[in-house]
């Protein structure tokens, strides 16, 4: 297999200029033809292993905000579901109870442990950031999920949350992820679009799922400019 | 047919250009012969001069000889030859450290002409030195001819080396030793076969067709329990001898640079006082292989105090011819120096002690060959063996050890750079494979540079900026001039952060406020090594490049330790 | 915030002479920089020679007297000089050194001014003689070298010369280059030995370089074998030609002569060779 001069400098950490000097020194083991060189995957790893280089012919995975990872904001509230109407009894784990029981992407045999997680994060701080709103979320990462997610709950009853304002919540915002990696960033996004005073007023209307999120869409746009 | 000329095109580019073994070793045989064969012209033109000269050199007009030599040799390297005059030897090894081995053509043939006409004349100079730049540069231009890389080239110049000593003195073995100890400054397993096989060739070119086979053909002697003492004392009075001249040589030097002469009258007028010299003491004359035969034969007819005259003569004359604008080499007159401090030795212990059981005085000429030579060249090993080769036997080995350990510790103490080395030392320049100067001499700043950086308009808003930062991972902002181009300073996000958490800048602050324009920059003129120092003096591990106001990237330390390793496992590791 | 792509920046080595003569050609180097958007960087020789390392070879190039005259005046004619055109001035101050009296100079360059000769007697300089330094470096360098025009001549537009070699490729690529920065118009020049046009326009085709030569390219000239001298009287007086040099292998070279020997013995333009080694990139 033919490695290039590029694909090289990705695996060994160093720059074109290095690979072209280490080949004039005679460094490297390379092929010659004409005036362009190649490497064979073979003679690299023989040339590694003889003079004790680690070299790792698979790119080096890089560092920083991994961004293509990230999934969008309106994807999240897609897989989660939007969920009107929803009836609880006055106190906040019935709340958490109720709506976990309507979110489809849960399993089942994990709703009760959810909740539980759900209802224990609420007892340290409550989630409810004010405005009416709250963002349940649990504290560790749920495995069996294959895709982070927004599950939107639209209460029938204002509940007494335990809010920053002190005014009882009817919208929640259930955040639920594999892996924490997620969990800030669209902690972050959603924050974002709630601090639109266009977007909160048009929470209270308690819209359908395909209107969420063409709006969280148009926001989304906006803000980027 | 086409397949058959693939697996032979693809058998053929894999055998040459990297794994090299076989190719190497016929280069090496090639260069050996042909380095060979430089000694062997040169040693036997300087033979027949020599005796063309010995009935001249009786008339008093004689002492113009060596100045008239040493006039036609500058004149041959600077007029006809456009070579910047140098010492031979350094410059191979400059060549070997910094340049991947290159040595230019002329050098294959110039220095044997000028030192011919140095020698031949007179000039007190050994005919060994340019045999080695001409062996070093056959090899490093038959690598060029192969179109070879720089391990491969280098490779080959060693080879040049060791044919080169290996013909002069028939010592197969010291060319290799000399070649690795001297030249390449490595054991590397890939080089010593070809350059022992190219000290074997360049020997066996020397015997056949110089018929003799040792050059000093001395008896044979046996050892005594008293000559270990001996040998010690030979050893401390050798390494003073050789701090001598060494210090003499590099005096008489600088003098030379200091005279307000055209370099041709100044080589005129060091010859001559050569001549001159040579008139009173005929044998400081030339190469010294006669009297060194002489001596080790033991029948040296000269009286103690003129031998003892005679060690400091040959120094000063030496010194003079080198210094003063002739060309040659300074193993032959560390020989002759050698000799001559062994036999005053001997002289003078036999005198103190004349019951002791010491071995003859042709051995203690031969022993201080070993002293001298370890002791200006700070080699010992080649000077082991080379003694050991032209002994013709190893009886005597046990005292070169002695000698030659202690001489070159000694000297090594009192003064810690050998004549070949300390010119590049000084400069800097000295630099085998493996050590830091090497490493930080072959990475350079475009290498280590991370150039992806995002450069900020100097108007900026802070609040756009706080946007750039949102989405990004690095710590510094180069901040450039909107209408030059110039570089003017840089945000460093750890310094405003303060900012960066009060709203209420947002609007209010440009970047050009809050930049940082007393950071200190490099510019692609620096050298790596002065940059390093840089940052560890004042503590930094960020420096942006900036070269002529244009800002190019930044160097920071985590990336230099990644490279310098990478470098250093290059250098050391690769077989 | 998209980041800003910084200007290249191109550095020319120039060599300088302190005589007229000298004027004329470091006129020329400060104009070509100044078109193309790079940097002349000057070298006041303090020794008679000079050492150049290459990856394969060393080149030890020979000044004749008329380099080393008048260094005292030296340094602020260059300053003038650098002034007139507009550009802050840079010297090249040498670092490593072979031997006392021979500096290293360093081949890390993108481009180099020289003279038709470096080495002979000015009687050799006007046309017709091109050094065997400048043969050598040409062939050795990773850097296109402009050969100078013995006077100063402001060139107005540029002309590669396609033979259809690698090398040839090369020149193509660096016309393009020095096309796109100065915004001059360019043509090409193929003399067709053995092939017919269309091979020639393949071979642009097939390289990645059709849409450039597209945009860039006012008209490309085709002559018959026997028209080069033709074709060579037709180039503008007052244009830069680009061209490979000797990319067709030594027993050609030997036999044939180079053409390139040729062109620079009858032409009076400015040249821009390229060597075998040169590396251009379009970026």
């Amino acid at each position: 297999m033919e490695i290039l001069i590029s694909e090289l400098c990705k695996s060994l950490g160093v720059s074109r200029t290095t690979i072209e000097r280490w080949i004039r020194q005679g460094k490297l083991p390379v092929s010659q033809k004409g005036r362009t060189y190649s490497f064979h995957a073979r003679d690299l790893k023989n040339w590694a292993a003889k003079n004790h280089i680690s070299l790792n012919l698979k790119p080096r995975p890089v560092q920083g905000p991994e961004a293509e990872m990230q999934v969008s904001l309106s994807t999240a509230f897609e897989t989660g579901g939007v969920y009107h109407d929803i009836d609880t009894g006055p106190d906040v784990p019935s709340v958490i109870n109720a709506c976990v029981e309507r979110i489809k992407a849960v399993p089942d045999n994990h709703k009760t442990d959810l909740a539980r997680q759900l209802i224990k994060r609420e007892e340290a701080l409550s989630t409810g950031v004010g405005g009416g709103i709250g963002i349940p979320h649990p504290r560790t990462p749920l495995k069996y999920l294959e895709q982070p997610m927004v599950a939107t709950c639209f209460l029938k009853h204002p509940v007494d949350y335990h809010a920053l304002d002190k005014q009882p919540v009817s919208t929640l915002f259930f955040i639920l992820f594999p892996e924490l990696k997620f969990h800030l960033h669209l902690l972050s996004s959603l924050s974002l679009c709630l601090r639109n005073r266009q977007f909160s007023e048009f929470l209270k209307t308690c819209p359908e799922q395909s209107e969420l999120i063409e709006k969280i869409d148009a926001l989304h746009l906006t803000q980027k400019m | 047919m086409s397949k058959l000329k693939q697996t032979y095109n693809s058998f053929y580019a894999k055998f040459f250009l990297f794994d090299d073994r076989l190719v190497l070793m016929i280069a090496g045989a090639v260069v050996g012969i042909f380095a060979g064969l430089a000694a062997v012209a040169l040693r036997l033109s300087l033979a027949s001069v020599l005796e063309f000269f010995t009935p001249y050199r009786q008339y008093a007009w004689a002492f113009i000889l060596p100045g008239i030599g040493a006039l036609f040799s500058c004149l041959f390297l600077d007029k006809v030859m456009r070579e910047g005059a140098g010492h031979g030897v350094p410059e191979v090894i400059y060549a070997v450290s910094r340049r991947g081995g290159l040595l230019r053509f002329r050098s294959t043939f110039s220095r044997l002409i000028s030192s011919f006409l140095t020698i031949a004349s007179g000039g007190s100079a050994g005919p060994e030195a340019p045999v080695v730049m001409s062996g070093s540069a056959i090899g490093s231009n038959i690598a060029k001819f192969l179109g070879l890389n720089d391990r491969q080239r280098m490779t080959l110049v060693g080879c040049g080396t060791a044919g080169a000593i290996a013909s002069i003195f028939h010592a197969p073995v010291a060319g290799l030793i000399f070649s690795v100890e001297i030249i390449l400054g490595e054991w590397k397993f890939v080089n010593i076969i070809p350059i022992a096989i190219a000290a074997v060739a360049g020997a066996q070119v020397c015997e056949a067709i110089i018929p003799t086979k040792e050059l000093f053909q001395p008896p044979p002697f046996s050892i005594f329990t008293g000559d270990i003492l001996g040998s010690i004392g030979l050893a401390l009075f050798t390494a003073v001898i050789s701090v001598i001249f060494t210090r003499t040589l590099r005096k008489v030097g600088g003098l030379a640079k200091r005279t307000p002469v055209s370099p041709w009258l100044r080589a005129l007028i060091g010859g001559c006082a050569v001549g001159s010299i040579g008139i009173f003491m005929p044998m400081v004359l030339g190469e010294g292989y006669h009297p060194i035969m002489e001596m080790v034969g033991g029948t040296f007819p000269m009286a103690f105090w003129l031998i003892f005259l005679g060690i400091f003569l040959k120094i000063f004359v030496t010194a003079i011819t080198l210094g003063w604008g002739g060309s040659g080499g300074i193993f032959a007159p560390c020989l002759l120096i050698g000799s001559l401090s062994g036999v005053v030795f001997y002289k003078a212990m036999m005198f103190i002690f004349p019951n002791a059981a010491v071995t003859s005085e042709g051995a203690y000429a031969l022993l201080g060959m070993a002293g001298i030579m370890s002791g200006v060249m700070q080699a010992p090993l080649s000077s082991i063996f080379l003694i050991a080769e032209i002994t013709g036997g190893y009886e005597a080995i046990l005292l070169l050890l002695l000698v030659s350990s202690i001489s070159s510790t000694l000297s090594h103490i009192i003064e810690p750079a050998s004549f070949y080395f300390k010119d590049l030392i000084e400069r800097g320049e000295f630099m085998r494979p493996g050590t830091d100067a090497r490493v930080l001499s072959d990475l350079s700043l475009n290498e280590i540079i991370d150039t992806s950086y995002t450069t900020v308009s100097e108007n900026m808003v802070f609040r756009k900026f706080i946007n750039i930062i949102r989405n990004s991972d690095r710590n510094h902002y180069p901040v450039i001039s909107d209408e030059t181009g110039d570089y003017l300073g840089m945000v460093r996000v750890s310094s405003i952060r303060k900012y960066t958490l009060d709203p209420a800048f947002y609007d209010m602050i440009f970047l050009n406020q809050i930049m940082d324009t007393d950071m200190v920059t490099a510019s692609f003129d620096d050298n790596l090594h002065d940059v390093l120092e840089f940052m560890e003096t004042f503590n930094i591990d960020h420096i942006p490049v900036v070269d002529h106001h244009r800002f190019s990237g930044m160097i920071s330390k985590a990336r230099i330790l990644d490279l310098y390793r990478r470098e250093l496992i290059m250098q050391t590791n690769i077989q | 915030m998209v980041p800003r792509r910084l200007p290249m920046n191109y550095k020319l080595l120039h060599i300088f002479r302190n005589t007229p003569f000298g004027r004329e050609t470091f006129l020329q180097s400060l104009h070509f920089c100044k078109t193309i958007n790079a940097h002349p960087v000057v070298y006041i020789p303090k020794t008679d020679k000079f050492l150049m390392y290459f990856s394969n070879d060393v080149v030890q190039v020979n000044l004749d007297n008329s380099f080393l005259a008048f260094p005292d005046t030296a340094h602020e004619h260059v300053i003038a000089l650098f002034d007139e055109a507009g550009i802050p001035p840079r010297f090249y101050e040498p670092k490593d050194f072979t031997a006392s009296t021979l500096p290293d100079i360093s081949s890390q360059f993108d481009y180099m001014c020289s003279p038709r000769s470096i080495s002979d007697r000015s009687s050799k300089i006007g046309l017709g003689h091109l050094g065997p330094k400048v043969r050598r470096m040409i062939k050795q360098a990773t850097f296109p070298i402009l050969i100078a025009s013995p006077v100063f001549k402001a060139w107005k537009s540029i002309s590669v010369f396609f033979g259809g070699s690698s090398n040839a490729m090369n020149a193509l690529v660096l016309g393009l280059k020095v096309a796109i920065a100065s915004g001059c118009p360019l043509k090409i020049y193929t003399v067709l030995e053995k092939d017919t046009e269309e091979v020639y326009r393949n071979m642009v085709r097939d390289s990645e370089l059709e849409e450039l030569v597209d945009q860039y390219v006012n008209e490309w000239c085709f002559y018959e074998s026997t028209g080069f001298d033709r074709m060579l009287y037709e180039v503008p007086h007052d244009s830069l030609i680009v061209l490979g040099a000797y990319g067709h292998g030594v027993i050609k070279e030997i036999l044939l002569g180079s053409k390139m020997e040729y062109i620079q013995s009858t032409v009076t333009n400015n040249l821009l060779v390229t060597g075998p080694n040169c590396r251009i990139s379009l970026k």
